[in-house]
């Protein structure tokens, strides 16, 4: 499947990824009203780490075998079989949080349901990827075998 | 093959859907006491408070099971094992298995009280009939009593304090929550609740007896002579593994059901055990208990459907993790945290309403206590199960654990998936 990939060495630390993600994910799709005045504030699923010497954006890797799907105590935690998207079933999630506490990559965020990247499951390409200034991001699906 | 599970919880459908998984023409049947589809346990608090209707606590849909060829027997009780016939008798039926798993969860743990057997008003909280009952049951008039403060306790509170008049609840141990937390973190979280949920707390108490009109409880009386007026009586002091069926089999039990730890195979070849019913090895500090947690049921399910259809999954580590919480309090805990032993060291950090806690063995960390602040905990968790050595990272513990704890090399594979880009 396609995934998002981070290039550390080419990420400026601006955080457009995490406004256009917000804007993605939010009820207006309007990147101020989203980003400024939407009640509840829409929330990233892409998160910038780092400080302005060394930095990337972290996203969901959408794993072969996630451990938040085999943790999830209400079924709300799925991967898509066709397209392999990790996804939170938002009528079925108590936001227990459960998936936050096994994910190894720090994928998941908070909010009254569980909050994550689904690769902008509607868009030929993730509104994080779409809108970085200097390719830090890429989404690919590499040939061979992944590691 | 025909494969037989009993129990149709976290374990159970797990071990199903492993087998189907890895042989697709195997007749699997699980066999569940219960009259639901598999659901959501640990939702039923929640289905209690209303914040959970009865359609959305199912784990799959209802078509899922015949399109995956899974035959669940609901509201059938198992009553024996037959060993050397490979069967199991349950109602008036006998069924033959080649591979059996044993996913018979817990059963409550009630202590003697003088008049509360057989009360209508006096239940336990551990399935989607007992909190229907509840539910239909308890009003605005209502004062309930809990019996026990551990997480089954705590959350049937949480979800009697949005219904009814009062809650008191009623714990053995001088802090709430004891498995989950430790004393000073305890404090804070009961406060916290007593506040926003106007729970009453009787710490170091037990409930003696109770008083009746009839076959309801009207009140009850604490240890220390206090007397608790009580329409509705929950009873949550505690679990005990569920091992009466294997008993009865001559499998071996020690507390729970005996396995190998990495295949879960029972003493006898063709049957396994997985789930709250069966015993792990924690893999921090090699005890053998209990794990009664969902993400390890889940764990232990799917290695013993993979063994049983021939694959080669194994239980590589067990380890407790758990997330809760309380009116909108989150708590993240993980690992070793009510240890007493010297060679554990730990960290503690506060700022405002959240409490960080992370134990050490040596330069390993090997649990956590996080209220307030589970960002990224699953970074800890990681840590913890990958037993990595916390001098080879580059970054702090005590912030919110982020990728560039990590050196170059580790932070290349969890961004880039250590591809060459």
């Amino acid at each position: 499947m396609k995934r998002i990939y981070a290039i550390e060495e080419l990420c400026l630390n601006c955080r457009l990824c995490e406004v256009y993600c917000k804007s993605a994910h939010s009820q207006s799709k309007d990147i101020i009203k989203a980003n400024k005045y939407e009640e509840p504030a829409p929330v990233s699923r892409v998160t910038v780490y780092g400080d302005n010497f060394l930095s990337a954006a972290l996203n969901c890797r959408h794993c072969d075998d996630p451990k938040c799907v085999k943790a999830c105590i209400t079924g709300a935690m799925t991967k898509d079989k066709k397209t392999g998207i990790v996804y939170v079933n938002e009528d079925k999630c108590i936001g227990c949080m459960t998936c936050l506490a096994v994910c190894p990559y720090g994928c998941i965020k908070e909010g009254k349901k569980a909050v994550k990247c689904d690769l902008c499951r509607n868009d030929d390409e993730p509104a994080c990827v779409k809108n970085c200034p200097n390719h830090a991001l890429i989404y690919a699906e590499p040939g061979g075998e992944e590691k | 093959m025909k494969y037989i599970i009993i129990g149709a919880s976290a374990a159970g459908l797990a071990c199903a859907e492993q087998i189907r998984k890895e042989d697709k023409n195997g007749e699997i049947t699980v066999i569940t006491k219960e009259k639901y589809l598999p659901y959501s346990r640990p939702s039923i608090s929640y289905f209690l408070k209303g914040a959970v209707k009865e359609s959305g606590i199912y784990l799959r849909k209802s078509s899922y099971y015949e399109a995956s060829g899974i035959d669940i027997v609901t509201g059938t009780q198992v009553r024996s094992i037959d060993r050397k016939a490979k069967t199991v008798k349950a109602g008036r039926k006998t069924y033959s298995y080649d591979k059996l798993c044993l996913c018979t969860g817990s059963k409550p743990f009630i202590p003697p009280m003088e008049n509360v057997s057989g009360k209508i008003n006096a239940l336990t909280f551990l399935d989607l009939e007992s909190a229907g009952i509840i539910k239909k049951t308890a009003d605005k008039k209502t004062r309930a009593v809990v019996i026990g403060g551990g997480l089954i306790g705590m959350k049937a509170a949480e979800g009697l304090s949005k219904i009814c008049r009062s809650v008191d609840v009623v714990e053995l141990s001088p802090r709430i929550l004891p498995s989950i937390l430790d004393e000073k973190s305890a404090k804070s979280v009961k406060k916290y609740i007593e506040e926003k949920g106007h729970i009453k707390f009787h710490l170091g108490q037990t409930v003696t007896r109770a008083g009746s009109e009839g076959n309801r409880i009207t009140s009850v009386t604490l240890k220390d002579g206090k007397e608790l007026p009580c329409d509705l009586l929950i009873l949550a002091v505690g679990v005990r593994p569920e091992t009466e069926l294997a008993e009865k089999a001559g499998l071996e039990v020690n507390r729970g059901i005996v396995t190998d730890p990495g295949t879960m195979q029972t003493s006898d070849e063709n049957i396994y055990a997985a789930g709250d019913c069966a015993v792990s090895v924690d893999m921090l500090d090699g005890s053998r208990r209990v794990i009664a947690l969902w993400p390890n049921a889940v764990n232990q399910g799917i290695a013993a459907g993979s063994q049983m259809s021939g694959g080669d999954i194994r239980i590589t580590s067990s380890y407790p993790v758990n997330a809760i919480d309380f009116y909108g309090l989150r708590i993240c805990t993980c690992g070793l945290i009510n240890v007493q032993d010297k060679k554990y060291t730990d960290k503690i950090i506060r700022s405002g309403s959240s409490y960080k806690r992370l134990i050490f063995e040596g330069s390993r960390l090997v649990g956590y206590v996080l209220i307030n602040s589970s960002a990224n905990a699953g970074i800890y968790t990681s840590l913890i199960e990958t037993k990595t050595d916390l001098k080879t990272l580059e970054g702090d513990l005590s912030g919110t654990p982020d990728p560039f704890i990590f050196g170059k090399a580790e932070r290349n594979k969890r961004m880039k998936g250590a591809l060459d880009l």
